[in-house]
């Protein structure tokens, strides 16, 4: 049923087209990339797009193209992992806040707005600051800044259902919270649920080449986006095409996550609309 | 109303015990031992010891922080392993790069934002609703810092319209300190613009439809008057919060334009602080932000009030 009328959405069939690109590119990136992305040329300095290197060469003559199409690999494992680190948490406290309410939703709600009073980016710096900047750090430090945005949505639905009919008839009969929350309760939360991860998808990328581009994330010669922003900017007179690519391919996987959600949001949850 | 506004006030006082309590921790979640990781190699035993006593790391924890959050609630962040200097007067001298960058960020997303939003919603479903969704799906799709290294790209580099490199601050010459923060403003402030345009539509689309604005047309009332007088005062409000909310992004995002732009800013004080392991510095700036944050967010919802007349404020 909902799957029929997000077929007829135009621009969620456009988002989902782009994700799948997008994955088809990760997966198979060894075979379509042309070159090892991290092959350093020394006589192919900083060439212009050419029949050999679609997006042209960088600094050390490693193919841009190569690093591009690796890159989404980078991308999409951090803001998966990221989004999935974010998620279980966030969706077992705010159940957990909603359900029971009380003094267990007073002390996760205090922590979690501690959470959500740092500027999201400003407190993933922070944490990459102390620990380091690596890929797994990313993870880490993404997954806590949104962890607290699948809280609030959890802990709302769970409030709202908690009054209903079947959920009361649920309790009556006896039956323990944790199957009342796993069965009657989060399966008819997963809309809203689902639509943030799209868009929480969304935003991870950015993030993490943020992240990268500040020097942060992945360590140098790892081909993520950010990194070859980061190093594009020594030769952005001279060699204007290492900042095109990488950027466009940014835009590109980030619009269609979020055309994705829209489209589900408007499927899903009319309300939202 | 004053009640509500002293009540909203005194709640967000455990708030910031919390956040300040946050950023203190941080510094405990380095591997291994704070004083030695700072000095680096060059520190010796004596010295590593030395700062281990006066940043107080040889005491207990809980000790520390009631130290650490006596000093920062005087003003006093602690000085700088790096220049030596003390953190709250450094932060003094980059902040109002910072303010006026997310200031002007805010001014132009707004402009953008409202007029299209509310255009948006009043042509629901015409070709101009369908364009304003294409181009604000782009807006909050493309990264902040490419979009600002392809401005240094088109417009300075270029067209020369803008200077690439170096910095005036507005202080000093006005019209020439505009002209180092109109791109990183602008580059800043479209993915807000974008965000707030679409809130804008939808709350403006939910009002639209309620039974007081019909009411107001049938009075015969301009369609324009129905929209400026009637809709969209009641349409601000939730719009209103995702502003306060978005003033956390262009803080954050202000890192990173700052990196891009080169701008002497609190951002950049901060990723410089990074890189050199000062890690006082790297907690003073994230509170400081953190907190003006906080302090905006506290003016948003206590100016809520005013634009929705429905809630409560006991």
């Amino acid at each position: 049923m909902a799957w029929k009328r997000f077929m007829e959405h135009r621009i969620g069939m456009i988002g989902l087209t782009v994700i799948l690109f997008n994955l088809f590119l990760a997966f198979a990136a060894p075979w379509i990339a042309t070159q090892d992305p991290l092959k350093i040329e020394p006589k192919n300095i900083a060439s212009p797009p050419s029949k050999a290197n679609f997006f042209g060469t960088d600094g050390l003559g490693r193919d841009i193209f190569s690093r591009v199409i690796y890159g989404s690999r980078i991308s999409l494992i951090v803001s998966l992992l990221s989004v999935l680190a974010a998620m279980v948490p966030g969706v077992i406290l705010g159940s957990m806040a909603g359900y029971f309410g009380r003094w267990v939703d007073i002390i996760i709600m205090r922590f979690m707005d501690a959470v959500m009073s740092f500027p999201a980016i400003l407190l993933a710096i922070g944490i990459i600051a102390v620990r380091g900047g690596s890929l797994y750090n990313v993870v880490i430090a993404l997954s806590v800044v949104y962890t607290p945005v699948f809280y609030r949505i959890t802990r709302g639905s769970v409030l709202s259902l908690k009054e209903k009919a079947f959920v009361e008839a649920a309790m009556a009969s006896g039956n323990t919270p944790s199957t009342i929350i796993a069965r009657h309760i989060l399966p008819n939360c997963m809309a809203p649920i689902i639509v943030q991860i799209t868009v929480s998808l969304a935003y991870a990328i950015i993030a993490e080449a943020s992240l990268s581009f500040l020097g942060l994330g992945a360590p140098p010669p790892a081909p993520s986006w950010g990194n070859i922003l980061s190093d594009a900017r020594d030769f952005m007179m001279d060699a204007p095409w290492m900042t095109v690519f990488p950027g466009i391919a940014i835009t590109l996987s980030v619009v269609g996550f979020n055309m994705f959600g829209d489209a589900l949001r408007d499927v899903l949850d009319p309300r939202l609309k | 109303m004053l009640k509500y506004i002293f009540k909203r006030t005194f709640y967000i006082i455990p708030s910031l015990i919390l956040v300040a309590f946050l950023v203190f921790f941080l510094i405990h979640l380095i591997p291994g031992d704070p004083a030695h990781v700072m000095l680096g190699d060059s520190g010796t035993e004596e010295d590593v010891a030395a700062l281990r006593k006066s940043m107080g790391l040889d005491r207990p924890l809980h000790t520390q922080f009631i130290l650490w959050i006596g000093k920062v609630g005087r003003g006093d962040l602690g000085v700088s392993i790096y220049d030596k200097r003390p953190i709250s007067q450094s932060i003094r001298e980059r902040f109002p790069v910072t303010l006026t960058l997310t200031t002007l960020a805010m001014i132009i997303s707004l402009l953008l934002a409202l007029p299209s939003g509310v255009l948006a919603a009043v042509y629901n479903n015409t070709r101009i609703d369908y364009l304003f969704m294409l181009v604000t799906i782009f807006g909050v799709s493309i990264p902040g810092f490419w979009l600002g290294l392809m401005g240094l790209l088109l417009f300075s580099l270029h067209l020369g319209w803008f200077p690439a490199v170096g910095f005036v601050s507005i202080e000093e010459d006005f019209f020439q300190g505009l002209r180092y923060m109109i791109l990183p403003s602008i580059t800043l402030g479209l993915y807000m613009a974008a965000v707030v345009a679409r809130m804008a539509r939808s709350s403006m689309l939910e009002v639209i439809r309620l039974e007081y604005v019909t009411h107001a047309r049938a009075k015969g009332l301009t369609e324009w008057k129905v929209i400026a007088k009637h809709a969209l005062k009641n349409a601000f409000g939730p719009t209103l919060t995702t502003i306060g909310i978005q003033y956390g992004m262009l803080l954050g995002g202000a890192v990173v334009i700052e990196t891009v732009f080169s701008l002497p800013g609190l951002g950049k004080y901060l990723m410089v602080a990074i890189f050199g392991r000062d890690y006082p510095v790297v907690q003073g700036c994230i509170l400081f932000m953190s907190i003006t944050y906080m302090l905006i967010n506290l003016i948003v919802d206590i100016l809520y009030v005013y634009f929705d007349p429905q809630i409560e404020y006991q």
